[in-house]
């Protein structure tokens, strides 16, 4: 789930960290990739007439095809991904876990309700609430990856944590996850997008955490503060307190023990037994795998062995699956096209002026009527 | 005040149908001594590098430092509104959000000008090191169009190899591959017609078809381009605007595949 809002609070306060490209100008990249949350993309988008793709006997094969498929169009644009696999999940993460169970069980009944009725679109929108990603999923995905020469890693824990930490020992440029909590554990460069269809031609949002803290004014501990303010997937939030106001509460005091000493209680309940202190921590010092012992290797496709894997138990058909081979083998072969930015020096930079201020006054005259509204629903 | 004139709009209009492929919008940056563009495009893989004498206009005048973003299709647009003798002035006042562009035909019967939007662009200004390049190649820019267009057609890059002898430009692709070689001219009575190469040391450089092929842009500015390289670091494609200053790109090697 992330981290509730952030990227509108971006948009609105520091647009100048979110910036767009199209796929092809990351090429030589290396991306390190949350699988687990493309995983999930690929049960939810990969179907066709709203069921999943199955094989022979029935079993899912969504999550492959979407994996050998955009694995695919990501190397021919000259990236290279290294997939990252989440561990268990934190304990702190539990009550976040229960209620995306009982929202699955929740949609469960209204699948058979709406089964019953007959009534198809309701069908496939409830079809697609129950998708869960299972260990077989993530299993067979890094047994395909083995076979297309792509490395992955297996996170102890978050995958969102263990990309964040290899784009901070360089090892990668950025972290490739929908979760905006990718920059909470401070990942410094943050892409939106990468693995979606390219059909949606979506362009992948690229965000820099530096940016980003310039923009918002904090430094990364105040910064991992709002985050918990504004809602993380570890602990609870202060009700009644927006992203605005989660802002300016943090841009004021420092931190949040400094908020709970001066704001209205009775406004705003602290929640009980509040653990951010914890779910900090947990942001500060993720458990991850030590990231000298991982070694990114990305080497030649076995064709036979996916032909054998896809074509013979997965029922994919066999030109495909050849067609893609002849695609990864051709893209490894070809040099990379280098960049200037390593040659040149960066002087200065002249951030866009009046661009800024205009992007200054919209978003106040917007918070303005956003803080109009949000009293005028409090005495209700 | 900002003002700029000069007698034949055709040379803005050549300068602006070279970058305007490479880049979308650039920032002008003018001052006293003239008027400098510098862009990267999109990837960062190539570099603008425009730079416009003051003396080279007829008329110059910048009361303050200015940096004008403009949209260069739309730039472009204008200029394809002008013939090309038109005499054209770039005015702006300082700290204006337009720019005008004022054209006059020769005889002075039809003056039309045009008001553009200026944009407000991220400026990234990068310190370009001097090099001592290994090679310099003067050649004949309308030979080094055609053999970019011809050998485009077989690869997708290029590798320039550069000796004593000469200059040899080769691609390979599906269908085979292609050479084309280039001696030193013998005779040097005409310098435009001639091959001159300064050569320290051998290079061997592989750059992409699509930017070489986006550079030859330029080649109506100039009879000669000059192509300087060194090891592992930017081509520079140069070409000179007579009286007015010089245009360059600098474009970022392929380099080869290492084990990760």
């Amino acid at each position: 789930m992330g981290i509730l809002n952030l990227s509108k609070l971006l948009a609105d306060i520091a647009p100048h960290a979110l910036k767009e490209h199209e796929l092809k100008t990351y090429f030589g990249r290396k991306v390190a990739i949350d699988a687990s949350m493309c995983l999930y993309q690929f049960l939810i988008a990969v179907r066709t007439e709203g069921a999943q793709l199955t094989s022979a006997d029935g079993e899912t094969t969504s999550h492959l095809l979407g994996t050998f498929y955009r694995t695919i169009r990501l190397i021919e644009n000259g990236l290279k991904p290294v997939y990252v696999f989440d561990g268990k999940p934190p304990e702190m993460k539990s009550g976040e876990l229960t209620k995306r169970q009982e929202r699955r069980q929740e949609a469960q009944k209204a699948l058979e309700k709406a089964t019953e009725a007959g009534d198809a679109a309701e069908i496939d929108k409830f079809n697609r609430r129950i998708v869960r990603v299972t260990k077989a999923h993530a299993e067979e995905v890094k047994r395909l990856l083995k076979m297309m020469g792509v490395p992955y890693v297996d996170a102890p824990c978050e995958a969102e944590a263990q990309c964040a930490a290899l784009v901070k020992a360089g090892k990668v440029f950025a972290a490739a996850t929908e979760d905006m909590d990718a920059l909470t554990f401070g990942s410094k460069v943050l892409l939106r997008h990468l693995t979606f269809s390219e059909a949606r031609k979506m362009p992948i949002q690229e965000i820099h955490l530096d940016k980003v803290l310039e923009g918002l004014e904090l430094n990364q501990e105040e910064f991992i503060d709002l985050c918990i303010l504004l809602g993380c997937d570890y602990t609870d939030s202060i009700r009644g307190i927006g992203p605005k106001r989660g802002l300016e509460l943090i841009r004021k005091h420092k931190s949040i023990e400094n908020v709970i000493n001066t704001i209205d209680k009775e406004k705003y309940p602290i929640p009980q037994d509040w653990n951010f202190a914890e779910a900090r921590e947990l942001f500060k010092n993720p458990e991850i795998a030590e990231i000298n012992d991982l070694e990114l290797k990305w080497g030649d496709p076995d064709e036979e062995a996916m032909v054998k894997y896809l074509c013979g138990d997965k029922n994919f058909s066999e030109e495909r699956v050849r067609n893609g081979c002849k695609k990864l083998l051709k893209a490894k072969g070809s040099s990379t096209q280098g960049r200037l930015d390593g040659f040149f020096k960066v002087l200065s930079t002249t951030p866009a002026k009046r661009k800024l201020e205009d992007k200054k006054n919209t978003p106040n005259k917007k918070g303005k009527t956003s803080g109009g509204r949000g009293r005028g629903r409090g005495p209700k | 005040m900002f003002e700029a004139r000069l007698t034949q709009s055709a040379s803005i209009k050549k300068i602006l149908d070279a970058i305007k492929d490479l880049l979308n919008e650039a920032s002008f940056d003018c001052s006293e001594s003239g008027i400098q563009l510098q862009a990267m495009d999109h990837s960062h893989v190539s570099l603008v590098s425009l730079t416009l004498k003051a003396d080279g206009f007829d008329k110059y005048r910048c009361d303050r430092n200015l940096t004008m973003g403009m949209h260069l299709g739309s730039m472009s647009k204008i200029f394809k509104c002008s013939s090309n003798d038109d005499t054209v002035t770039i005015t702006a006042q300082d700290d204006a959000d337009t720019v005008t562009f004022t054209f006059e035909a020769k005889k002075q019967e039809k003056i039309s000008d045009y008001e553009m939007k200026l944009m407000n662009l991220d400026q990234e200004h990068l310190g370009i090191p001097d090099t001592d390049f290994s090679c310099v190649i003067k050649m004949p820019s309308g030979e080094f169009a055609r053999i970019v267009k011809d050998l485009s057609q077989f690869g997708e890059s290029i590798i320039i190899s550069c000796t004593k002898e000469g200059v040899r430009f080769s691609t390979s692709g599906d269908i085979g591959s292609a050479n084309v070689k280039i001696a030193q001219t013998a005779n040097f009575e005409k310098e435009e017609e001639s091959v001159i190469i300064e050569m320290q040391e051998p290079v061997v450089l592989t750059f992409a078809c699509q930017y070489l092929n986006s550079f030859t842009k330029a080649t109506p500015l100039s009879n000669v381009v000059q192509l300087s390289m060194s090891d592992n670091v930017p081509l520079v494609v140069e070409y000179q605007i007579p009286d007015l200053g010089h245009l360059r790109f600098y474009l970022a090697p392929k380099i080869e595949e290492d084990e990760n």
